[in-house]
């Protein structure tokens, strides 16, 4: 099931109504794996995840740049039927929302709409379905009472049950536990972790320790960007650049104080990047910071690694706009550079 | 110091007074038109007002029946062309029309809701009256000539003049009683329903028409309320005599409150007349007021929820 | 899904077809009435009470139905809104939010103001009958006030419940009475919208018949005394139009105009009030 789809993003933007929520995202998700999404409130998580079943076209005013591929096509292509990608894709949120409805239509909702009306194909559905999110056992005997008597913790395992209900290959999920109490989250985590075999699972989480638990493959945005993204382990454990240092040790985002600044915008080459940063570094002390702006940056292969390889340290990597770079470093090691 | 509390107090007792006056209002007005009403089950029991059909006051008789039963007709008319119309212009309201499409409807439902009685009166003579008498009449009387549809009334004025100035006439409070409603339902069942990939349409069909249902049933209940007690437009154009109970939308009917209305002049000159007026009037009142009580209940708990 | 599509689009286009015959309706209202009436209406009209037999056919005009009509109107709200602002600020200030006394009140009004304006007048015309008067300005005052009574009360408390919890706890946290918060926080700062409803409800009772067809009586003079019998807009365009002689009932189209001019005017300068007021306010 989660073998041929592969999310890719390219350089997604998102505002609404003037507002940039989300700068030039690009990102591959992986396969198969829970992949992580993490950072401050109001940081343009949920818009990322939503962005990626279209849901933010529900608001009047949002404009989105970019491409989002899922199993290679574009789902902002117009040719795409949303429906059919919402089908594909589906979303957990943070408030269980049910439907006004019975236990079962909940659940039977999704896959009626999409064809299936043999009542005997309907009670095999729900009855999986609700295993699978581990409710059953406690709705069994009231399959057709109100969704809405249930607690809030069974609720959403219903919204789960009914998500899984149309077979998605893609879960996303808006932190779908901070509205729980502690039993009920730590049994969507389980089953979280269990659909994370078989399915590509993305999770915005609040929770550092939850994205500990469940993470594969991490993302850190903060403020609309995407500032770093990696396996889980190397992210938590050797993150590479200052604000997710910062945020994964619970201090505010620092600005490092900027003792140079170099502004090397038309100088092309890698080369020509390198020769006037390390005429700067050489002028600087142990422990201070040039920044650097280039409008040619060529993502891994570059000024960054380069410099890093003398053993300078990048303290950040920050895209200004579509053609900008801005490079913090920190310079280490106390002699001249040299190319 | 004192004194502003004793104002305060002052305010208090008096606030209290005019709500207790408010309160007591409907029974004062109920007592006031049972008491006028009274006399007349002397001569007729309250079985035989509501249900026989025989209105001749000089004898005594006071059956009402005909009046109700046109009253019934021209609502139930004005219904079945404003409940269809209202709630699909408050779905495309709430759900489809862009914000300032929203914007410039509101007035016109409020303007609509602002003309006067008489004027809709005037209208229904100069233009619904020839429009029943020069097309709809001869067109679906004699293509399709059977009940509802048959008649002998040329002249216009009927209960399908009656329905369709009323329809109008209720078009605001049905519409806008919907609308509230629907904007009610929470944005994120439509968000849930989409996400799972539904259409917009059977997003609404399947879920917030569900929701709303209580609420819009409310809304209905206002309008029939709205429509049943209607005076002045209906009898300028419903034609107003009686000639046995309406058995045509194209039928002249009497409704209830144009009974009240017509017979003005002539209550007090005989004897009873006016009490059976005023028990036209106390039904009337008990119709309404329940109707609306019934609609403010269910609107209440949908509020709640 | 084509299917779905399909009946999404059917439904869509009988959706766009009803607000549009719901908005043409308005035109054709709007329309008829103007064509019909505003060839027969003439300053005459306007400036002069009627002569005896001007229902029918003589000279004159309907002067005194438009004054009556506008002292009544004007009286009638007056009074109404006397009654009705203390009830509302007293919803709003004085009673707890989950008051079971302000919800009994409030299924009350909403009750009452579904009536129908015939029941009023009959009600009216009791009161008057008992209080051995004529049908007259006065009775027709009363009447109207009560007729509207509901429905302005209603119309300011939504005006109230909308103004937040905190500004009135900030009112109190000053140490201020109710009644000072009522009157000089909370009355001021609904006071446009407040002034709305009121004239909202002044359109109503001023296009209302069935209120003052047994109260107030008619008359071709001038309103001269709170007594006599008054002559009103609806009764003049009512009577106008019963008549057999087409001169007559076109001047009962023209009359007509006059009424929905004045109850547009109304509802235009109300619309304009509200949006002047919410301008200034912050959100």
């Amino acid at each position: 099931m989660g073998l041929n789809t592969y999310i890719s993003v390219r350089d997604l933007s998102v505002s609404y109504g003037g507002q940039r929520a989300l700068n030039n995202i690009s990102i591959d998700i992986p396969d198969g794996k829970i992949t992580a999404v993490i950072g401050p409130s109001g940081c343009g998580k949920t818009t990322f995840l939503k962005a990626l079943n279209r849901l933010i076209e529900l608001h009047d005013g949002t404009r989105v740049t970019g491409q989002v591929l899922i199993d290679g096509e574009d789902i902002y292509d117009p040719a795409v039927e949303v429906t059919h990608l919402r089908k594909k894709v589906g979303i957990l949120m943070q408030r269980p929302q049910v439907l006004p409805m019975s236990i079962y239509d909940n659940v039977a909702f999704g896959p009626r709409i999409h064809g299936t009306r043999k009542k005997r194909l309907l009670d095999q559905l729900v009855e999986r379905h609700l295993v699978e999110a581990g409710l059953w056992s406690e709705v069994q005997d009231r399959l057709h009472a109100p969704a809405s008597q249930l607690s809030i913790g069974q609720q959403q395992r219903l919204c789960l049950a009914r998500a899984l209900a149309v077979e998605p290959e893609v879960i996303l999920g808006d932190e779908p536990t901070s509205a729980l109490d502690p039993i009920s989250a730590q049994r969507i985590e389980e089953h979280l972790f269990e659909l994370g075999k078989s399915h590509t699972v993305v999770l915005v989480t609040h929770s550092l320790e939850q994205a500990r638990r469940l993470a594969d493959h991490v993302l850190f945005l903060y403020l609309g960007d995407l500032v770093e993204q990696g396996p889980a382990q190397d992210v938590f454990d050797r993150p590479k650049y200052l604000r997710t240092r910062c945020y994964l040790s619970g201090r505010y985002v620092e600005c490092p104080n900027v003792d140079q600044e170099l502004n090397l915008r038309g100088k092309l080459t890698t080369f020509d990047q390198l020769e006037s940063t390390g005429h700067s570094l050489r002028v600087l002390g142990t422990g201070q910071v040039l920044k650097i702006i280039v409008d040619h940056y060529s993502g891994d292969n570059g000024v960054a690694k380069a410099l890093e390889a003398k053993g300078h340290r990048i303290l950040d990597v920050k895209r200004l706009n579509q053609s900008e770079w801005e490079i913090l470093i920190q310079k280490e090691g106390g002699d001249a550079y040299e190319i | 110091m004192i004194a502003r509390i004793a104002k305060d107090r002052v305010a208090n007792g008096l606030g209290r007074l005019l709500c207790l006056f408010i309160l007591s209002l409907a029974l004062l007005i109920a007592a006031g038109l049972y008491l006028r009403a009274n006399p007349v089950f002397s001569a007729m029991s309250l079985m035989d007002l509501l249900g026989s059909v025989y209105w001749h006051p000089t004898q005594e008789k006071f059956g009402m029946a005909s009046f109700i039963v046109g009253s019934m007709w021209v609502t139930g008319l004005a219904m079945v062309i404003a409940v269809p119309l209202g709630f699909l212009t408050a779905l495309y309201l709430s759900e489809y029309a862009p914000a300032r499409l929203q914007d410039a409807s509101k007035p016109v439902i409020d303007v609509l809701a602002g003309i006067s009685p008489v004027v809709y009166g005037v209208w229904g003579v100069a233009a619904i009256v020839p429009l029943v008498r020069d097309y709809l009449m001869p067109f679906l009387s004699e293509n399709l000539p059977f009940f509802p549809f048959a008649s002998d009334n040329y002249t216009g004025y009927s209960a399908m003049a009656g329905g369709l100035v009323l329809a109008v006439m209720v078009l605001p409070i049905l519409i806008g009683v919907s609308w509230e409603v629907l904007s009610a339902v929470p944005f994120e069942i439509r968000e849930v329903s989409l996400a799972l990939g539904a259409t917009k349409w059977e997003t609404i069909k399947l879920t917030v028409l569900k929701k709303a249902r209580p609420g819009l049933f409310a809304a209905v209940i206002l309008a029939i309320s709205r429509a049943f007690g209607e005076t002045m437009a209906v009898l300028m154009v419903a034609g107003c005599n009686l000639h046995g109970l309406p058995r045509s939308i194209f039928d002249p009917a009497y409704p209830l409150p144009a009974l009240i209305a017509n017979t003005y002049g002539e209550m007090m000159s005989i004897p009873l007349y006016d009490a059976a007026v005023f028990l036209a009037a106390l039904v009337l009142f008990a119709v309404t007021f329940v109707f609306n009580a019934i609609a403010w209940a269910i609107l209440m708990r949908f509020e709640q929820e | 899904m084509d299917l779905r599509k399909f009946e999404e689009r059917v439904v869509k286009s009988l959706m766009i077809a009803s607000t549009c015959i719901v908005a043409g309706s308005l035109v054709f209202i709007l329309a008829t009435i103007l064509f019909a009436g505003l060839p027969s209406l003439s300053i005459e009209m306007l400036t002069k009470t009627p002569e005896g037999g001007y229902y029918l056919g003589k000279e004159g005009g309907i002067l005194n139905a438009i004054v009556g009509s506008l002292v009544l109107g004007v009286t009638a709200t007056v009074i109404a809104a006397m009654v009705a602002l203390p009830v509302a600020l007293y919803l709003n200030v004085y009673l707890r939010k989950g008051s079971k006394f302000g919800l009994a009140v409030r299924f009350f009004l909403d009750a009452l103001s579904g009536v129908p304006s015939i029941v009023y007048g009959a009600i009216g015309f009791t009161v008057m009958v008992w209080l051995g008067m004529q049908a007259s300005l006065l009775a027709g005052i009363l009447t109207v006030a009560l007729l509207i009574l509901p429905i302005m009360v209603r119309a300011m408390d939504e005006v109230l419940k909308m103004i937040p919890l905190e500004l009135k706890e900030s009112s109190f946290a000053l140490g201020t009475t109710k009644l000072e918060t009522a009157t000089r926080v909370i009355a001021r700062q609904a006071l446009p919208l407040l002034l709305t409803a009121v004239m909202v409800s002044f359109g109503r009772g001023i296009g209302d018949a069935a209120s003052v067809l047994f109260t107030a009586g008619f008359t071709d003079s001038m309103p001269r005394s709170l007594f006599g019998p008054v002559a009103t807009l609806p009764l003049a365009i009512f009577f106008q139009l019963g008549t057999p002689f087409p001169e007559v009932q076109a001047r009962g189209y023209a009359s007509a105009v006059v009424l929905t001019a004045i109850v547009l005017f109304i509802s235009l300068a109300s619309r304009f009030l509200m949006r002047a007021s919410t301008k200034n306010q912050s959100r």
